[in-house]
Order: C-alpha cells, then structure tokens, then sequence
C-alpha cells in the first residue's frame, strides 16, 4: 500500500509539475527533448532481443547441463532457488500496479538476477557458451540502463540499491541442486523478459496516446 | 698536435686523481634533472644539474665551475644560471634541432674538464585530436571503430577507445600493439544508446576525440545469407526457385533482402522488386526467365526495419531453366548446283543451328521434308545442318523443322523453283556501311510481297575464292548487320536476295568495309612515253587484296633532284597521267600514293629523265638541212648543166676546126673525118687503127716550147673540175705519166712567163721522125678556132721547129701536143678517178698521140741532146732500167704497169692495148 500512496503522490507531483510547466512549454516542441517514448521502444526493442538472446543460450546452456534439464518437458520443482525473483505474480495483481511501481520492481528483480546470473560464469566450461553468457549478461546489464532511463524519463526515482545478493552457493549444494537452480534461474529470466516485453509495450502505448493528446515536454521533478 | 696530446695527459691526470681522491668513478658527483625529458620541437627546455655534495666538500667545487656541452658543443654561459652553491641550470631554446646528450661538465683546478652527468633528450609530439569516428556492428555483438590518429607523434603513444552508457562507464577497448586508427569492441548492447570517443596519450599529452552517440542497432551489418542455391522446375521452364540460409548471428528477427540475377553470359544485374523480398524468408521463386538459360543469383539482407547496413552480396549462385520446345524455326536456304544432266540437279539445303535463346534446348535433330517431283513427299531426319539431294528440274517445297526433347519447332519453308524459272523482282536501293564496328545492310523492298530475305557475304579477293556465309532476315526487315565475325580492311561483296512465294528473287550485290585502312601498297608507276616537257606516265590499279579500302584518288608526287616536290591528284578511275611541263635534259623522281577513306600508301619512286630533245627534233633540223645541201647542190648541178655551153666556152674555148682550115682545104691528105667531138670515143676499136688521127712525133729539144702551152693548160686545168666528163678532144688529159715531175715543175715556172694565148692551136707535125718518114702528112685536128696563123707567125713556135731538127714544119702539130701533156703534168694532184674519167673520155687518138708524146717527152729528158735510142728501149729504159727487150708486147705490159702504179682504171690500158690502135707508126 505504500507503494499505491507513493505512486499516487508521484502521479499528483508529476501533474504539479506539468501544469506548472505547461505556459513556459511551447506547444507541439518536438525538436528538443524526444520524451520518454523513445527510450520506452528501446527497453521494449531490448527486452525482446533478450528474449531471443536467451532463447539461444538457454539452449545452449541446457545442452550443457545435460538431461533431463535439456529436455523440453522437463518441468521440476523450485526448491532451493527462493532468492530469485519470482515473476511468477498474478496477472492481475501485476496489472493493478502502477507504471512505477511495475518499472521498479522489474528493475530490482534484473539487478538480482543479473547477481545470479553471474554465477553462472563459474560453471560454464566452454569458451562459447561463457561468451554468450557474458554478453548476455552486458545486455541485461544494458537493460537495467533502459529502465533506469526510462524511470528517470518519467521521473520516477530509481529503487534504492540494496545490498547486492552475493552468488553464495552453500557447500550443502550438491551439483545437480545446483544446475536446479541455473535451470530455474534462466527460466526466471525467461518469465520475466516476457512479462517486461508486455510492461513497456503497455507503456509505449500509453506514452504514445498521452504523447499524442498533449505534446508536452516532461521533466524530472528533480 | 700538442695540444691534442696535452688534452689527453690531462684528462688521465683527473681520472687519476679522482679515482685516487674519490674511491672510483662509480659513483657520479651529481645529476641532472630531470632525468629522461621528453620535449616537444620548438618548446624551450631546462635542466639542472645538481653537485652532490660530498663532491663538493672534497674538491672544493661549486655550482659556478658548472659548464654544459651537448654532443661535444660548449653550451654559451648566457643560457646557464647559478640556482644556488651546489646547482645550475641551462635553458636551451629548440632542443630538436641541437641533438642529444646534454652533458654537465665541471672546470677542476680551473682548467680540467671532468664530465658529471648526461641525459639523452627525445623529441617528439603530443598526439593530434584523432578524427572522423566511425563504428560499424558486425553480427549481433562485435563492433569495429575506426579513427584517424593524425600526425606521427615519434613516441609511444596510446589509443584508447572509451564507450558508456547513460548510466555507467564501459570497459575500454585497447587496440592491439601497432594499431592506432582501430578497435573492435567485443560485446556490445544494441538498442541502448552508448557514447563513444578515443584517447589518445603519451607523455607529452593526452587529447580526446569528439564523442559520438548512436544505438548500434543502427549500425548493424550482418553476414550475408549463405548457401545459397538454384533450382528449376520441370512443369514450368520460365522459374526458377532460390534458396538461402539466414546469418544466425544476429540481433534482430526481421530481415529484408535484395534478390539480383543476370544472365550467365551477361554483365548487367536484374533486381527482384525489394518490396516481393521485404519479409523474413529463405527462399523465393524467380518468374518470367528464358528457357533454357543459365542464371546467376546473388542475395544480400539487412534489418527489415532498414536499420543499419545492407549485408554484402553473398556469393553467386546459378541455375539452368529447364528446357521448351524451339521458339523460332531456323534459318534455312539452298544452292543449285545444275551441273547434273538428264532432267536432274542437286540441290544443296543448308540450315543453321538455331541461337541458344530460340532452340530453348539442345538441339537433338532436324527434320527435312520435300514435296513435288516425282517423290511427292519425302521426310528425313538430320543431325548436320546441311543436305544434298539429287532432285528433277521439277519444282519443290521443302521444309525445316528443329527438335528438342520438349517438342519441335514451326517449320521453316522454302519453294526451289523449277529448272526453267527465271528470277524477277529485285530489291532496291542496297546499301552497306560499318557502323559501331558492325556491317550493316540496307536496301529498300521490292512491290511484291517478300517471304524472307537472304543476306550473303564472301570476303572479295584476287587469290581467295568467294566462300558465302550467309544469315536470314525476315520479311519486314530493311536493315540489318552481318552476324559475322567481320576481319577489318577486307572487301565484302554483300548480296541480298528477296524470298517470294514462288522462289527467290534477283539478287543485288554491293561491296563494303568494316573498316579502311590504307593500301597495303602503292601503286607502281612508270613512263609510258618521256618527251621533252611531258612524259606519259601509267600504273595499274591496285589488286584489291592490296587495297585494304576503296580507293578513293591517287596523288602524283614528282621532284626533280634538287626541287620541291609536286602533288597531282587524280581520279580513281584512272590509269595514265600526262605530267607536264616538265624541263627537258632532266632527272625527274616520280612516285605515286593510292588513297582510302583511311589514308594513303606510297609506292616505289620510279626515275626518269627528260630528253634534250623532243622525238623528231633532231630529224626536223637535220631533214632540212639535208634537202637544202641535197637542193643547193642539184641546184649548181642545174646550173652547170643550164649554162653547160656558157661554161664549157668559159673553160673550153671554141677550137676552130683545122679541117675547116684553110690548111685543110690546101691539105691534100686530109682525113675525111675530124670530129674530135667526145662522141667519137664510141667509135669502135677496130676503127682506131683507122682513124685519121695523126701522131706528131716531138723532138726532145722542143722543151723550150712547153711555157707557152701551160698558161693554157693551167686555166683549162681549173675549169676542167666542173667539166669532168665532157671534156673532149685535145683536152683529154693523155698525159698520166707522173714519171717526168721535173719537166713539169720547169713546164709550170715557165709557164708563168707565158702569156701567149695561142695555146689551144692544132700543131700540124710533120710526122716524120728520124729514119721513119711517114708515108702520108697526117694532120692532127685542133677545135681552136683561133687562127692557125698566129702560130705559124709565132718565132717561138718556129723556133723549136728548127730546134727540133725535124724541119718540115712539124713544129706546130708538136706544140699542140706538148700542150696536151703538159695540162695534165701540171695538175698532179686532180683525183685518180678525175684521170681516169678523163683517159676514159680520152679520144683514142688523143691517147695515141698522148703516148707518143710521153715517149718523146722521155726520150727528151733521159738522153738530152744525145742520140735517140729505139723507141722500144727507151720506153724500157724509162720504166724499168736496165731492160732493153725491144718488143712491142714488152711496152704493152709497161703501160698496163704505168697504169696500175697511177691509180688509174686498169681497164684504160688494156683498153688502149686491145683496141690495137697503139702500133709504133
């Protein structure tokens, strides 16, 4: 519920704003600052190219840890991966969030994610496959970037950088309760690109129409 | 020499000394700061050296004995300033020009130099701002960025290329060692805008470039598809069906793609509309090809939003369209050749094989058809593209089909007329001319309606026979270019034949050139005919082998040895020139050029030179002047013969006739006849010894008689060389004998003395001599006409009567007779033939008396006033000595002899001899 109060004060700052704004702002400026809409496409544009980046490399990376985490059926509990994120939220519940609210909690679940997905590193044996890992992780780490630009766009402000979720496999571990949690991990990714893709979409949309309505230039209330 | 050899004593003395003072030279007495520069050209550097102190203290040193030297160059005092006791500093204007090292020097003892300490100065530049960034994405993650790093900076100096994201710093990419304008940045983020910019450093400076901001989604280049390939259908022979696979390395789904495809033999590229390829796809289908064709393909893509760059064209790719049955029938005529007899000729057909692009396929056969004659039909399949047949003088159609494996073409018809027919309509107005390297033909169609033409050329040669090629044209054609592989600077002799109904129409022929050149060679021309200002000059025209062109005109070059040349042009169609005026008696050089459209070849000089005189000059001045001597002549010929009488009275005065005399007519014995006319020498010889004439016999002592005569017979003597042959009479010289020169030489000078004209008087001589005395008086006739009485009146003459001896008055016949020999004693020198004529024209009797003369002429001068010998004796006294035969036959032959050593006709005395008159009387 603090989220919701925070989210409506931010919402009512931001009209504050924009109205305050809206004499010293020539109509139809377009020439200046684009506005969020398109760094709102790029986030979207990047969050599908991860999608697809991920496909190749869960595949490559699922080869790698053999069956049954290769095959396609294959479907196991999640057991001892409870610090992933889980995108696993109700629709509805995830629909009923604000824009805020939704871009935050994204933001913090690639930044843990990320953490996660670094460990990964450790374990891919073939040059290849740490490659794709690594890029794939600059892209993430790219997307992170998006967001964070796309919440400063709105003037939203950045979630508060907790402590980064050290990758501390526990030595109890064994190998394949390991390679449980690289599976769940990179279909945790998988969710929630797919879940991003569908947020900025909303999003694009939304700016696109406002953009339309009111052709305003909007600040950062800071 | 000395001082060099000071120096070194000097320079051991303080390594001794501070090796001794110091405990080595390992350790320096001071340094200079800074240690290693590095300056930029045209700055202004310091150093300082500083003296370490110990130094100081043991040798007493300070900061003012401080000298610098680079290389072996004293740096001037001016530069140095005294920081403080133990260190001083050099400022040096433009290190980059002085060198290296920079030494620090000391002054011992005021006057050794002891080296301190030296540095090496490099030089070079700060890095230049680099220029011109530019970055390209290959793939979905490698992105190449390339600068330009300016000016060589002689240093080591590093390039950096910086990148970020809005949000953070990313990692630095490093060129590797010996790169400076490039670096490739392993795993780059598309769809996040990142700066990007170059640092280049060293250790005179670091300097950045201008940054650039872009989302490498927009500057994405992929691979190109790869395997690609072509595949047809047999249904359908216009398609073509290509296929691909699309680069996996890449950051986006959608791609867009430029299909292009040619021809294999073409150059030019056919582009598939981009907006039938603007999909994500791995194949398409080519429509609306040829059958039968090779086609090559080639594709390239690119991010279907048309972000980034184009791919590169991927490799090429082709593939056959499958075959269709022939689309044209082919080409197709023939040749006679009527040479069979008995109702039969052969006819050749010949085809051609149809292009690639209407058989549509291979070409397994031909199928001839025949129809008319005897055989009404007749069908044969060909694999050749000839056929002969044996054929009647009937008419025929033939036909020509072509097969492949799909099917077989239309037919191509041809009507062979029969044996009688006669060719008609031909076209008009043919004409050929090279254009853009082809040979083109135009002519305008006849009224009839045309079925085909055909078009036939041969290369037009003197040593080569006229093989045709030929090519087919259809019925609306006008103008076409030979499909032929055309040589250049040959003659084509191009004949177009119309193509009725009925058979083939005249046909029309015309020469042409792919292209002229200038003749091979030029023609030879020489004179037909030099005349004095003129020569005829001819050549042939040129074998058309060697004429590489029409020839156009020739030009006539000529010169003379030393003067300038001369051109005349003149008309193709010529063969003679006439070249005038020329000079005469001169060498005239002469060559000639044949010209094409091209340009012109000289031929051989030909050489030759004018005469002095034109033909017939020389005869027009020799003629005439011939005629007029021939006329001149004829003309005092004339003359003489005109005025032969006047002459003749001139040089031979009228004699009076002695027998008209009063003396004849008191002459009891006077001969009947008298005429001593020059007719009379036709009396026959038998009648010599008939004649009247008389012989004067003249005494040996009559010399003195003989000057009056000579007067005379001098002037008788030149006017005798016109008279030749008429005289006559007592002017016969008689008297050849040269055997008495000196009676004669005393007869002339004593002649000059005379000037009695009474000379030409008959002598009447008594002819009794010694003991002969003449039976008869005789009377020797004279045609003086003068009177006999004034040499009877004469004492001279009456004189050497008496002188003589001989009394009774013989002394005038005997003067006549000294005048008749002296005449001819005095012109020695007259022509044997002259002689000759005249003892030819002798009267006989004026040769008897003339010999009897000469006998007593001899008898006067060998014997003087001695005794006279026989007649016979001293005749051969006279002639040969010693001889005494007395004969007369002996004296006959001593005449002959006489004769013969004078030149004179050897005809003249046996003449006299035979006639017989000769007898001693």
């Amino acid at each position: 519920m603090d989220l919701r109060a925070g989210d409506s004060w931010g919402m009512l700052a931001c009209l504050c704003t924009v109205l305050w704004h809206l004499p010293a702002v020539p109509a139809l400026n377009r020439t200046g600052d684009p506005g969020p809409g398109p760094s709102i496409q790029k986030t979207y544009d990047l969050t599908r190219y991860l999608e697809h980046q991920l496909r190749s490399l869960a595949g490559t990376y699922l080869n790698y840890l053999g069956p049954p985490f290769n095959e396609p059926d294959f479907n196991p509990p999640r057991l001892s991966a409870e610090a992933l994120p889980s995108a696993t939220v109700d629709f509805n519940v995830w629909r009923s969030l604000n824009d805020h609210l939704r871009l935050a909690q994204n933001y913090q679940a690639y930044s843990h994610l990320l953490c996660y997905l670094r460990g990964l590193d450790r374990h891919a044996a073939t040059a290849e496959l740490r490659r794709s890992l690594a890029h794939f992780c600059t892209s993430l780490q790219g997307l992170l970037g998006s967001i964070a630009g796309v919440m400063a766009a709105l003037g939203y402000p950045l979630p508060p950088q907790g402590a980064e979720p050290a990758w501390a496999p526990s030595p109890s571990h064994s190998d394949f309760l390991q390679k449980m949690d690289d599976f769940w991990l990179l279909k945790e990714l998988q969710t929630w690109l797919w879940r991003s893709a569908k947020d900025f979409n909303r999003l694009k949309k939304k700016t696109q129409s406002s953009a339309a309505a009111v052709t305003l230039r909007l600040e950062a209330p800071f | 020499m000395l001082a060099l050899w000071t120096w070194i004593v000097q320079a051991l003395f303080i390594f001794l000394t501070i090796d001794s003072v110091g405990g080595g030279l390992l350790k320096p007495c001071g340094h200079i700061i800074p240690e290693s520069p590095v300056v930029a050209p045209n700055t202004t550097f310091t150093a300082i050296c500083v003296l370490d102190e110990e130094c100081l203290s043991e040798h007493h040193l300070n900061a003012n004995q401080i000298f610098w030297k680079i290389k072996d160059t004293r740096v001037p005092k001016e530069q140095y300033t005294i920081l403080n006791r133990t260190a001083a500093s050099v400022t040096l204007e433009d290190v980059s020009s002085l060198g290296s090292p920079l030494t620090c020097n000391i002054l011992l003892y005021g006057q050794i130099e002891q080296n301190i300490y030296g540095i090496q100065i490099r030089v070079g530049w700060a890095p230049e701002k680099p220029k011109n960034l530019s970055c390209i994405v290959n793939g979905q993650s490698n992105m190449k960025c390339q600068w330009d790093p300016g000016k060589e900076t002689h240093l080591d100096t590093t390039y950096v290329l910086k990148s970020e994201w809005p949000t953070r710093q990313l990692t630095d990419c490093i060129p590797p060692p010996n790169v400076n304008n490039s670096c490739t940045v392993d795993m780059v983020v598309v769809y996040v805008n990142m700066d990007v910019w170059v640092v280049a450093t060293n250790v005179l400076g670091n300097v950045s470039s201008d940054r650039i901001n872009f989302d490498p989604i927009d500057i994405v280049q992929l691979l190109p598809p790869y395997n690609v390939t072509v595949s047809n259908s047999k249904e359908i022979s216009s398609i073509l069906k290509v296929s691909w696979a699309n680069p996996v390395d890449k950051p986006f789904e959608g791609l867009k793609y430029n299909i292009r495809y040619r021809t294999k033999d073409a150059s030019d590229w056919t582009l598939i509309p981009p907006e039938d390829t603007a999909s994500t796809r791995d194949s398409f289908t080519v429509q609306y090809l040829k059958p039968f064709t090779e086609y090559v393909f080639s594709i390239r893509c690119m991010n279907r939003e048309g972000r980034g760059f184009w791919s590169n064209w991927s490799a090429e790719s082709s593939g056959v369209t499958y075959e269709a049955k022939p689309s044209n029938a082919p080409s197709f005529w023939y040749e006679i050749d009527p040479s069979q007899g008995h109702g039969y000729r052969l006819v050749h057909l010949k085809w051609k094989t149809l292009p690639r692009s209407e058989a549509n396929g291979r070409i397994l056969d031909y199928e001839v058809t025949l129809r008319g004659g005897k055989t009404s039909h007749f069908s044969r399949l060909i694999n050749d593209t000839k056929m002969t047949l044996n054929i009647t003088n009937d008419p025929y159609v033939a036909s020509l089909k072509a097969r492949n494996i799909v099917g077989s073409s239309d037919p191509s018809t041809l009507t062979i007329p029969g044996h009688d027919f006669k060719a008609a309509h031909p076209i008009t107005n043919l004409k050929a001319f090279p254009k853009d390297n082809e040979l083109w033909v135009q002519w305008t169609p006849p009224n009839e309606p045309v079925n085909k033409y055909i078009v036939e050329w041969c290369v037009f040669s003197d040593n080569l026979p006229c093989t045709p090629d030929w090519q087919q044209e259809g019925s609306a054609t006008k103008l076409t270019y030979l499909r032929a592989d055309l040589m250049e600077s040959k003659c084509y002799l191009i004949t177009v034949i119309p193509v009725y109904d009925d058979g083939p129409g005249s046909p029309q022929s015309v020469k042409a050139y792919l292209k002229q050149a200038p003749p091979s060679r030029g023609p030879f021309v020489r004179t037909k005919k030099v005349g004095k200002n003129e020569a005829v000059l001819v050549w042939e025209h040129l074998p058309i082998d060697d004429q590489n062109g029409f020839i156009r005109n020739y030009t006539i070059f000529y010169r003379t040895s030393s003067g300038n040349e001369t051109a005349v042009h003149v008309n193709s169609s010529h063969t003679e020139y006439t070249l005038s005026p020329l000079t005469s008696d001169t060498l005239y050089m002469v060559r000639m050029a044949a010209y094409t459209d091209e340009g012109g070849k000289d031929g051989p000089e030909f050489t030759f030179t004018t005469p002095k005189f034109a033909q017939g000059e020389i005869e027009a001045i020799v003629v005439p002047v011939c005629l007029a001597f021939l006329l001149t002549t004829l003309l005092g010929v004339l003359l003489c013969f005109n005025k032969l009488d006047l002459i003749k009275k001139h040089i031979w005065p009228n004699v009076p006739d002695p027998s008209k005399s009063h003396i004849a007519q008191w002459s009891p014995h006077t001969p009947t006849r008298h005429n001593l006319h020059p007719k009379d020498q036709m009396y026959p010889e038998g009648n010599f010894t008939d004649t009247d004439v008389s012989v004067v016999e003249i005494e040996a002592n009559e010399k003195k008689h003989l000057p009056e005569d000579l007067k005379s017979l001098d002037l008788f003597k030149k006017e005798k060389i016109t008279t030749e042959g008429h005289s006559s009479g007592i002017g016969g010289s008689s008297c050849m004998s040269s055997s008495r020169p000196s009676i004669s030489s005393n007869d002339e000078s004593e002649s000059g003395q005379n000037t009695s004209s009474t000379v030409q008087y008959s002598t009447v001589v008594h002819s009794g001599y010694r003991h002969q005395v003449p039976s008869v008086q005789v009377f020797s006739r004279s045609e003086s006409t003068q009177p006999l009485l004034d040499s009877e009146e004469r004492p001279e003459d009456l004189q050497i009567v008496e002188n003589g001896g001989s009394g009774d008055g013989a002394s005038p016949r005997q003067q006549y007779f000294k005048q008749n020999c002296n005449q001819d004693e005095i012109s020695p020198d007259l022509p044997h033939f002259e002689r000759s004529k005249q003892v030819s024209s002798v009267n006989e009797e004026d040769f008897v008396r003339l010999t009897q003369q000469q006998m007593s002429d001899q008898r006067s001068q060998s014997s003087g006033s001695g005794p006279m010998k026989d007649f016979e004796d001293i005749s051969a006294a006279d002639n040969f000595g010693a001889s005494n035969d007395g004969q007369i036959q002996r004296f006959e032959t001593i005449g002959l002899e006489a004769a013969t050593d004078e030149g004179m006709p050897k005809s003249y005395l046996p003449q006299t001899v035979r006639q017989g008159g000769y007898v001693p009387q």
